[in-house]
């Protein structure tokens, strides 16, 4: 008796349970769905946190952004570093860094690179299938930062012009180095043969090398540079090198070994060609064997302008996403989203995209002592940013789709196990659903403060005091030069505008 | 019934919110005399203090009993050292511990007696002397010239060369650190030694 009544009591227990589970689940469904969506309203993604920063670019205030970074950081000083770098707090680092070098405050620029560097490369390593599955299921922003190797080989190239603007030949070696095994790695492992930002990060490499008497180590690296389109003057200064190194190429093969660029110090740029892009920029032979180098110094000028696109989430119903990319979704996929659109839910994909270009008009000055100096375009990082996103837009907008299709599949799921009509088990699947919807997130992760397009220009100068003014999008920087026998400088300017 | 199932749920929902905005906090500050495994532990693929000090215990113990220790403790009076920096070859920004390394290096000469160490403030004002302000580093080309006016007879230096490669799920750096005894007068190396030291994330 005692035994049957504690079934019964069970049974009691069991029945009151449900009903409390449904009156519960009614009482709370706005708890369950709106819960999540609470904590992420606001929550628009990477892009989010960074609005303040690129509003105070945009209004050419450096310090205004490194305060917006901070502030995101949970940091009080553009010296700190915070806590936690593992996540993406790591590409906050990395704009911080660019803007620090925009400010000429090389030594936290220095630091910040180096910092994001390292941590952007642990997150590339340590990516597993947990993030492809989170990714598919969940929200594109889920797995952990894998950055384009545009971006990993720009870390290097600017934090060694860092370590020239310092004279510290010996940090930018260095730079050289990681921006040689990270090319290595995406040349030899994952078959990237064209990459043109190298060019940029080759010629400075080249420059560092050449700076430090290794002759051959610079020649393989100019070697490289001009592999890439916008380097045409830069055989001017290969050629004196030739007799002193054994290393050849057959893109050395058209350098007389004793070739002697055009004089003349700086020359007007001309009506027909603004920018001076394209010309020679004050093509003469560098220092190393030129007995001429010693009664003169040299100066490289690096000049960034603009800023790449940064990533915008966007989004589109489903309907007018399977016009766009039905052709890309697997047929079971294309179906099962035929369906839902065939529901008439209002059913949207969230996905991310490239905003419109900044600094996309408009080129830099350079002037010495007051005369125009020409530049060459060394690298159009914009272009690559968006030939880079070309190739991977229709994955990321297919995986958007799987995963809505995915969310739906979950819901139905939660309902079929509760049985069909089940109050609780529609509540749940719409809270199911609900949730995962909040939290896909398109993925607006990316390197925001890459300078959009950088050019270059090495000016060989008598001994004595020198002024150089570069200005490019409303951001200038005026330095005073003191020239020296066979002296050398870098000075560099980022407008990120 | 009811009501107490309906607000264990509401407090197990309550306490599971609480826990997940608490997650990841309550970190705390550790002594690595208390606690041996912190210092055990690689963090990076740079040098640290196991690396330096595995790196020392092996080429020290190797001048210790080298020819020119032997002629250093029968020189009358003393020759003078210096301690010239490292020449960094590597891909990694490791140069303040190389510097650790050497003043290890420095302070085990000083304890010998055998030698005069030419203080290194010293030197870095010669450095500046003949590299100029601007370029007020080290040059390996002129090391003799740096031993000369710092009336020094020997240097201790070193250089350490990486191989530094990745793949798509590791990054290793392979080092080869050399410790070396120079004599300035003929630049003959007098001493020298090698360790290796592997480094990786994977």
């Amino acid at each position: 008796m005692a035994e049957k009544d504690v079934h019964h009591e069970s049974r009691q227990v069991i029945a009151v349970n449900s009903v409390g589970l449904v009156r519960f689940a009614r009482k709370y469904v706005g708890l369950l769905v709106l819960g999540p969506s609470l904590v992420l309203a606001g929550c628009g993604g990477h892009t989010a946190r960074t609005a303040k920063m690129r509003s105070a670019l945009d209004a050419a205030d450096g310090p205004r952004a490194i305060k917006a970074l901070n502030d995101e950081l949970e940091v009080t000083s553009g010296a700190d570093l915070p806590r936690n770098i593992k996540g993406d707090n790591a590409l906050l680092i990395l704009d911080r860094a660019s803007i620090q070098q925009s400010l000429s405050e090389f030594g936290l620029s220095k630091r910040d690179f180096e910092t994001a560097d390292k941590a952007i490369d642990m997150l590339d390593l340590s990516r597993n299938a947990g993030d492809s599955i989170g990714e598919y299921v969940f929200s594109s922003s889920s797995g952990r930062y894998q950055a384009p190797p545009y971006e990993k080989l720009m870390i290097n190239t600017l934090n060694m012009l860092n370590y020239l603007e310092q004279s510290d030949l010996n940090g930018a070696r260095i730079e050289a180095r990681r921006l040689s095994v990270m090319h290595t790695y995406y040349r030899n492992s994952l078959g990237h043969l064209d990459n043109p930002v190298v060019g940029l990060g080759s010629m400075l490499a080249g420059y560092t090398f050449e700076k430090s008497g290794n002759v051959d180590e610079a020649l393989r690296y100019y070697d490289e540079a001009l592999a890439c389109p916008g380097f045409d003057s830069l055989k001017s200064f290969v050629a004196p090198l030739l007799s002193m190194g054994s290393y050849r190429s057959p893109r050395f093969g058209d350098v007389p070994a004793r070739e002697r660029p055009d004089s003349g110090k700086t020359g007007k740029t001309s009506a027909a060609n603004p920018s001076g892009q394209g010309a020679s920029a004050s093509a003469l032979p560098s220092s190393a064997g030129n007995a001429e180098s010693n009664a003169t110094g040299e100066v490289l000028v690096v000049v960034g302008h603009g800023r790449v696109p940064h990533k915008i989430a966007n989004r589109i119903p489903i309907g007018l996403a399977l016009t766009y990319f039905a052709s890309a979704l697997s047929p079971n996929d294309v179906a099962a989203a035929n369906r839902l659109a065939a529901q008439g839910l209002v059913t949207w994909i969230n996905f991310p995209s490239l905003a419109p270009a900044t600094g996309s008009l408009g080129y830099p000055s350079i002037t010495l002592d007051g005369a125009q100096v020409t530049s060459d375009q060394a690298v159009d990082v914009d272009n690559e940013v968006r030939r880079e996103w070309k190739n991977v837009e229709g994955k990321v907008v297919v995986s958007a789709i799987t995963r809505l299709v995915a969310r739906t599949a979950a819901g139905k799921g939660i309902e079929a196990a509760a049985g069909r009509d089940n109050v609780l088990g529609i509540v749940l699947s719409l809270g199911a659903q609900a949730t995962l919807t909040v939290l896909d997130t398109p993925d607006t992760r990316s390197w925001e403060t890459l300078p959009a397009r950088i050019d270059v220009a090495r000016l060989k100068l008598p001994i004595g005091n020198h002024k150089i003014v570069v200005s490019a999008r409303g951001w200038q920087r005026s330095q005073d030069v003191e020239v020296t026998k066979g002296s050398w400088r870098v000075v560099s300017l980022m407008a990120l505008r | 019934m009811e009501r107490t199932s309906v607000g264990f749920m509401k407090k197990s929902l309550f306490a599971l919110m609480g826990a997940a905005a608490l997650m990841g906090c309550g970190r705390e500050v550790v002594r690595g005399a208390n606690d041996p495994s912190i210092d055990a532990r690689a963090l990076s693929t740079g040098l640290d203090k196991d690396d330096v000090q595995r790196a020392l215990a092996e080429t020290l113990n190797h001048l210790r009993s080298a020819p020119v220790m032997n002629e250093w403790r029968l020189m009358h009076p003393s020759p003078n050292v210096a301690i010239f920096p490292f020449q960094n070859n590597t891909s990694e920004h490791i140069d303040s511990m190389l510097d650790a390394l050497l003043g290890e290096a420095e302070t085990w000469l000083v304890d010998t007696g055998a030698v005069q160490v030419i203080s290194r403030d010293r030197q870095t004002e010669m450095i500046r002397e003949i590299e100029g302000q601007r370029h007020a580093v080290f040059n390996p080309a002129n090391a003799a010239k740096y031993g000369k006016q710092l009336g020094a007879k020997y240097f201790l230096t070193g250089k350490v060369s990486g191989n530094d490669e990745r793949s798509d799920d590791m990054r290793r750096v392979q080092y080869m650190l050399f410790l070396q005894v120079i004599e300035v007068e003929t630049s003959a190396i007098k001493w020298q030694k090698k360790t290796y030291i592997t480094k990786a994330v994977k």
